[in-house]
């Protein structure tokens, strides 16, 4: 059984039409809809994403935003949503040793930290969704 | 001879073809930089959309909400983000913005967040208070920053450095259209609509909880519709900046052949007077 997932970014739109299964990661964790779902709405949050359709499945790397499942018409509204192959492996990977020398520097603030913690954790997922192509 | 010199004239003509030059030069890079300007406005309107329904389905199902993002105005401080350009030479529109900004915040306890070169200059040489200039170049600022900046502007407006929020842009309407408009973001003017079906409530479930949802989505919200209202600023940019140099291109081009006309003239005038004084030399 199939529904209707619709996936959006400010960047456009990555996927419109029928859907077996979708696994995104919430804010408290991995979630899979199916079709015939109940209405829900839930934060996403950073991790590997996977679509899964009658021709296969695909997998992403999704950070942020938000999934809304309304009268069966699923919609995961996401800030970043790369598929596995559109993800620039060369860019994850400087950008992971950016944010390693970043938080190997002893005199970075709180602020400076968080902000490379988060971007080690996207550059992670993006590397690691990558390796899934 | 009469009026201006031959040379005068020609040298006139001259400035005036390399000024069409440079003007025709800047509506074509214009006009290929809008091309992908408007692409990417329209590319994220679809998200807008789902965005914007589903925070008022959320409120439309929530009559006692009770968020800090979406109560009453608790006072009167004001900040005003507000979107111009960086570069000038695209007719009214940094001016149109600016002043439909300075209007806003006439007789308000008001403080400036200026994105792009030319609102950062005008509010400082205005003194206008400015959070910060963190954003000088509005060209090139990616949705990351958008949303770093929504972030902070949530976290100053929970601390109270304000109280409201409102956001000035150009509305990219047409090519030949651009209007400047002023959006309230904080607090959230989302209020449901209150037509709730009588007898059958919508069940919807909010993992973790609605409250925890929605704060979890308004800095997203407000990071998205800031990055929307850059893409159309720096669209409708593009598009005042073609048209203005289109019609600066039309007045040259009415100019030269104005000024040919005139060199002609002279030049006939020239020709005659020699004539007539070396007829009148051959008389004597």
């Amino acid at each position: 059984m199939t529904y209707h997932l619709q996936i959006v970014t400010p960047d456009g739109q990555y996927f419109d039409g029928q859907a077996e299964r979708l696994l995104v990661p919430t804010i408290n964790g991995q979630v899979g809809i199916l079709a015939r779902h109940i209405n829900y709405v839930t934060a996403l949050g950073m991790g590997p994403a996977k679509v899964v359709t009658e021709e296969g499945e695909r997998h992403a790397a999704c950070i942020g935003g938000m999934l809304a499942v309304t009268n069966g018409e699923v919609k995961v509204v996401a800030t970043t949503f790369e598929w596995a192959d559109q993800i620039d492996v060369e860019r994850a990977k400087a950008s992971l040793a950016r944010a390693e020398t970043m938080l190997a520097d002893p005199k970075a603030d709180d602020q400076t930290r968080t902000y490379a913690l988060a971007r080690q954790k996207r550059a992670r997922v993006r590397l690691s969704v990558a390796e899934k192509k | 001879m009469a009026g201006v010199s031959m040379k005068d004239i020609k040298s006139r003509i001259k400035s005036m073809e390399s000024t069409k030059q440079i003007t025709k030069a800047m509506e074509m890079v214009a006009a290929s930089k809008l091309r992908g300007a408007q692409d990417r406005a329209i590319a994220s309107r679809p998200y807008f959309e789902v965005l914007y329904q589903t925070m008022h389905d959320i409120a439309d199902a929530n009559t006692e909400l009770t968020s800090p993002f979406v109560q009453k105005p608790r006072g009167e401080k004001y900040c005003f983000v507000v979107i111009a350009g960086d570069r000038g030479l695209a007719g009214g529109y940094n001016n149109n913005v600016l002043k439909l900004a300075m209007a806003a915040m006439e007789g308000k306890d008001a403080m400036v967040l200026p994105i792009g070169k030319k609102a950062t200059e005008y509010f400082r040489s205005h003194g206008v208070p400015i959070l910060n200039t963190l954003y000088p170049v509005a060209e090139g600022i990616n949705a990351g920053e958008c949303y770093t900046m929504a972030n902070s502007l949530c976290r100053e407006y929970l601390d109270g450095t304000f109280d409201q929020v409102v956001l000035c842009y150009t509305n990219f309407v047409t090519v030949l259209t651009q209007t400047p408009s002023s959006l309230p973001l904080l607090p959230l003017s989302i209020v449901g609509s209150g037509k709730r079906p009588e007898g059958h409530q919508p069940l919807t479930i909010y993992e973790p909880d609605s409250v925890s949802v929605f704060n979890a989505i308004v800095p997203e919200y407000l990071g998205g519709v800031i990055y929307g209202a850059l893409r159309e600023s720096l669209c409708s940019e593009q598009a005042a900046r073609r048209t203005a140099m289109d019609s600066a291109t039309k007045n040259a081009e009415e100019m030269i052949e104005g000024l040919s006309l005139q060199y002609n003239r002279a030049r006939q005038g020239a020709i005659t007077q020699e004539i007539t004084e070396i007829v009148a030399g051959a008389e004597h």
